[in-house]
């Protein structure tokens, strides 16, 4: 081809010279929407700076994080890397049988000794003996159905669940895992569907005693959601329907959010500023949260409820309303266990325990 | 700074290339000189004025050892230019590992200084130990412009992981080159080619290298996985750091030599040491081997100077003692060959072939050791002494996850790829379609292993120990 050596030169200038222009006019963007987090901005120039090196390590993260059309790049890796690579996974992230899953993988024994660990203390420190029935339940993540179904490294769960279960001899541990599959959670996140887990929220009222009421009506949400694992990912894939159940329980109960410095909001069950933000999970029980408290005015008996709790029991907690005039609701990764009986007095009620295998097995969140 | 980064593509190569070109010709080295000390004191703030003492250092000892050329005098001179350029090498990189060693042998408890070591001194401190033997050989003569001088050794394209660019390949292009569209368009395609060997294999490959060392299920299978994608990871992201900088150099009108000839396909050690880091190579050879005396001397000095010579390069690569066991291996195997069975092997091919695959495999597991007791234990797994199961679930996953990578880097470290090419250049004959296949596939490459970088994803560089 005549002239292909200009030809060649000038497209790649193009590209190269077009690319730096936009990197350099480019306004900067705070956050990451599909990476649900705040992006890099250009660092401070200082003398202290330069000397220390620091300022070159940030400005480096800065052209990363700022470089335009990120999104779209990053899904081109994403489609590269498993399309043609073939690779299984993409930085941890797969897609097995219409779901979106992470990696889990090794199972940390130290981590569950690290959960053993705050568990037994919040026991002896608050719960020994006090009049409260104790329960534990352990939600399976993802990859229990679909890892090693699919040829992924899969932790051994039923070892995880049988070892997890018998280091607490004072706790009731009921098995939900065997009531779940892969159906009953979103696609493209890691939790569970409420509209999916009536059945967990019945075995659970079962074994603790309490009737739920079964007048329900599910609403839907107009907005896709794109779960956490559709954003980390970068995969082309088709978002969620959230939707949510409401009853009278549900509906009128008085809902107070307090943070981990004692500060009191009212609130309720189902926050829908946060339906339309970068995680429309957070819609249940107003996402990470230190305490809440839930009050029943249409509750048949007196009984109390405190559930410990991860991200997945804001969407279960609800269905759990209308078996209890009251239910304290505790996050140990926003308040310091330390002062739990700060906030809530164990006398009578039923404690339930219950975190999914993915915090269990790095379990360093907990204060 | 790295060659294979969102900063370097997008914010200096563009800035430097347009000063560059609008510069008139006495500018251009400056340009050069002044772009290169930012390049590596962006990385390196502190020590880039090492990088200018030994500059500086060199080009006093050049003048000098010219001025005072056939007298004893530039023959010290030559010495003392040797023991001061090495000096900082040495201090920087070795330091530690002599006062080690001398607790060790002593039982006393030397503390250790931690120095940082200056990124890409080994390239350079070689570089201008070139250039002050070349003027007391009267090969070159010395560079009387500093600017000159400071430009060569500090040329960014080569600076932190070669290849060793001689000062007398390079000693004309320093005040003519040529500037062309040819040229530019090969470096592009050069360039292309080395970026995407860097991101899209190397760094690939590098991810299995570390979800390899981070899995706690080890096996026999699991340990020649890791050396072979070690291997094919140090080949893919050191030959394709030397063709970015053999394309870069282009762009700037500079022609480096070639570092990398298809080494895995060679059929004896000797040969693939002539086709590996032919730089380094061609360096030993030249500086230490020949003036030893080479091969031209009785049976015991040749062994002597062999020995030397794999000893350094193993030194050379670190300051460990794994790295000189690495070194030493190369050199018992090409003694043995060059005594015993060359030949033989130059007439059984494929024998050949799988006998440098199996030495070059394992040499690669003693390499990467962290020290020479994780060295060994990695050599051993790889022969079932480490009381391992043959394979694992770990195994298992990581090559149904690696498999496609790993084979397309075996076939890419072969000629195959580049005959393939040729083939469909001649099938399709000289028109445009051809071209336009280069242009498009290039540009494709280029899209996807900028992809790569925007997903900020694993980008390590190998050679913080040079």
């Amino acid at each position: 081809m005549k002239h292909k050596n200009i030809i060649t030169v000038l497209i790649f200038a193009f590209l190269l010279f077009g690319t730096s222009a936009v990197c350099f006019v480019k306004t900067p963007s705070l956050i990451s929407e599909s990476e649900r987090r705040e992006l890099k901005q250009k660092p401070k120039l200082t003398i202290a700076a330069l000397a220390s090196g620091q300022y070159m390590k940030d400005f480096e993260e800065y052209t990363v994080d700022q470089f335009p059309k990120r999104d779209l790049l990053r899904s081109v890796k994403a489609v590269f890397s498993t399309r043609v690579f073939m690779k299984k996974d993409n930085n941890g992230y797969y897609f097995a049988n219409g779901h979106i899953s992470k990696l889990e993988y090794p199972l940390n024994p130290y981590m569950l000794d690290n959960a053993e660990e705050k568990f037994i203390f919040l026991y002896d420190s608050f719960l020994k003996n006090t009049d409260t029935n104790i329960y534990l339940s352990v939600i399976p993540d993802k990859n229990y159905f679909l890892a090693k179904e699919n040829g992924y490294l899969s932790m051994d769960y039923d070892v995880f669940l049988r070892d997890f279960k018998d280091r607490f001899e004072f706790m009731n541990y009921i098995d939900v895992s065997s009531l779940l599959t892969i159906d009953d959670y979103y696609t493209t996140d890691s939790h569970w569907k409420q509209e999916c887990i009536f059945k967990v929220a019945k075995k659970l009222s079962d074994v603790m005693g309490t009737p739920l009421s079964e007048e329900n009506e599910i609403k839907t949400l107009d907005n896709e959601f794109k779960g956490v694992y559709l954003s980390q990912s970068a995969l082309p894939f088709k978002g969620d329907t959230i939707r949510y159940v409401t009853n009278k329980h549900i509906d009128n109960a008085k809902v107070t959010y307090v943070d981990d410095m004692g500060m009191k909001k009212e609130g309720s069950m189902y926050d829908f500023e946060k339906a339309k933000g970068n995680d429309p999970y957070e819609m249940f029980l107003s996402g990470t949260q230190a305490l809440i408290t839930i009050e029943n005015p249409y509750a048949k008996s007196d009984k109390e409820l405190v559930v410990f709790r991860d991200s997945y029991g804001s969407s279960l907690v609800p269905l759990l309303t209308s078996g209890y005039k009251k239910i304290t609701v505790v996050d140990i990764r926003y308040i310091q266990k330390d002062f739990v009986g700060a906030f809530v007095k164990f006398d009578k009620q039923d404690v339930l325990f219950m975190y999914s295998t993915t915090l269990l097995n790095s379990s360093t969140a907990f204060k | 700074m790295l060659f294979s980064s969102i900063l370097f593509m997008f914010y200096f190569l563009p800035i430097v290339l347009l000063v560059y070109y609008i510069s008139p010709k006495p500018l251009k080295n400056p340009v050069l000189l002044i772009s290169s000390l930012v390049f590596y004191g962006w990385g390196e703030p502190r020590y880039v004025f090492l990088m200018i003492g030994t500059i500086l250092v060199g080009y006093i000892f050049g003048l000098l050892i010219y001025k005072y050329r056939g007298r004893a005098l530039s023959k010290i001179l030559t010495g003392l230019s040797v023991v001061a350029q090495l000096s900082a090498l040495i201090y920087f990189k070795y330091a530690d590992f002599f006062i080690s060693n001398f607790n060790m042998t002593t039982g006393l408890s030397v503390p250790l200084l931690k120095l940082v070591l200056p990124i890409g001194i080994s390239f350079y401190t070689f570089q201008i130990l070139s250039y002050t033997v070349d003027v007391y050989r009267g090969d070159v003569m010395p560079q009387k412009n500093i600017i000159n001088l400071a430009t060569y050794v500090s040329l960014f394209p080569q600076l932190i992981a070669g290849p060793i660019v001689r000062y007398s390949h390079i000693e004309a292009q320093l005040t003519k080159r040529e500037h062309s569209f040819s040229k530019i368009s090969d470096g592009i395609r050069r360039f292309v080619i080395g970026f995407g060997k860097k991101i899209l294999i190397a760094n690939t490959l590098g991810e299995l290298c570390e979800a390899i060392l981070a899995f706690k299920g080890q096996s026999v299978l699991m340990y020649w996985l890791y050396a072979v994608s070690f291997m094919l990871q140090i080949y893919f992201d050191f030959s394709g750091y030397s063709d970015m900088a053999i394309g870069l150099g282009k762009f700037f009108g500079f022609e480096f030599m070639e570092n990398f000839s298809y080494p895995l396909i060679s059929k004896s050690i000797t040969e693939f040491w002539r086709r590996w880091h032919i730089s380094l190579g061609s360096w030993f050879r030249d500086y230490v081997y020949i003036p030893l005396g080479g091969n031209r001397v009785k049976r015991g000095r040749l062994l002597f100077n062999i020995f030397v010579v794999w000893f350094l390069t193993g030194f050379w690569h670190g300051a460990q003692w794994n790295f000189i066991v690495w070194g030493l291996c190369f050199g018992i195997l090409l003694t043995l060959e060059k005594f015993f069975y060359i030949k033989k092997l130059d007439k059984h091919k494929i024998f050949g072939h799988i006998y440098v695959m199996f030495f070059v495999i394992v040499s690669f597991a003693i390499f990467s050791g962290n020290n020479m007791g994780d060295a060994i234990c990695r050599v051993k797994g790889m022969f079932g002494f480490n009381n391992v199961p043959f394979i694992s679930q770990e195994t298992v996953y990581s090559i149904k996850n690696f498999g496609v990578v790993i084979l397309l880097a075996s076939l890419g470290a072969t000629p195959l790829p580049k005959r393939a090419v040729n083939l469909l250049k001649s099938k399709l004959g000289n028109n445009a379609v051809y071209d336009v296949l280069e242009i498009i596939v290039t540009a494709a490459i280029l899209f996807v292993s900028v992809a790569y970088l925007a997903d900020g994803s694993f980008n390590p560089f190998l050679y913080f120990r040079f």
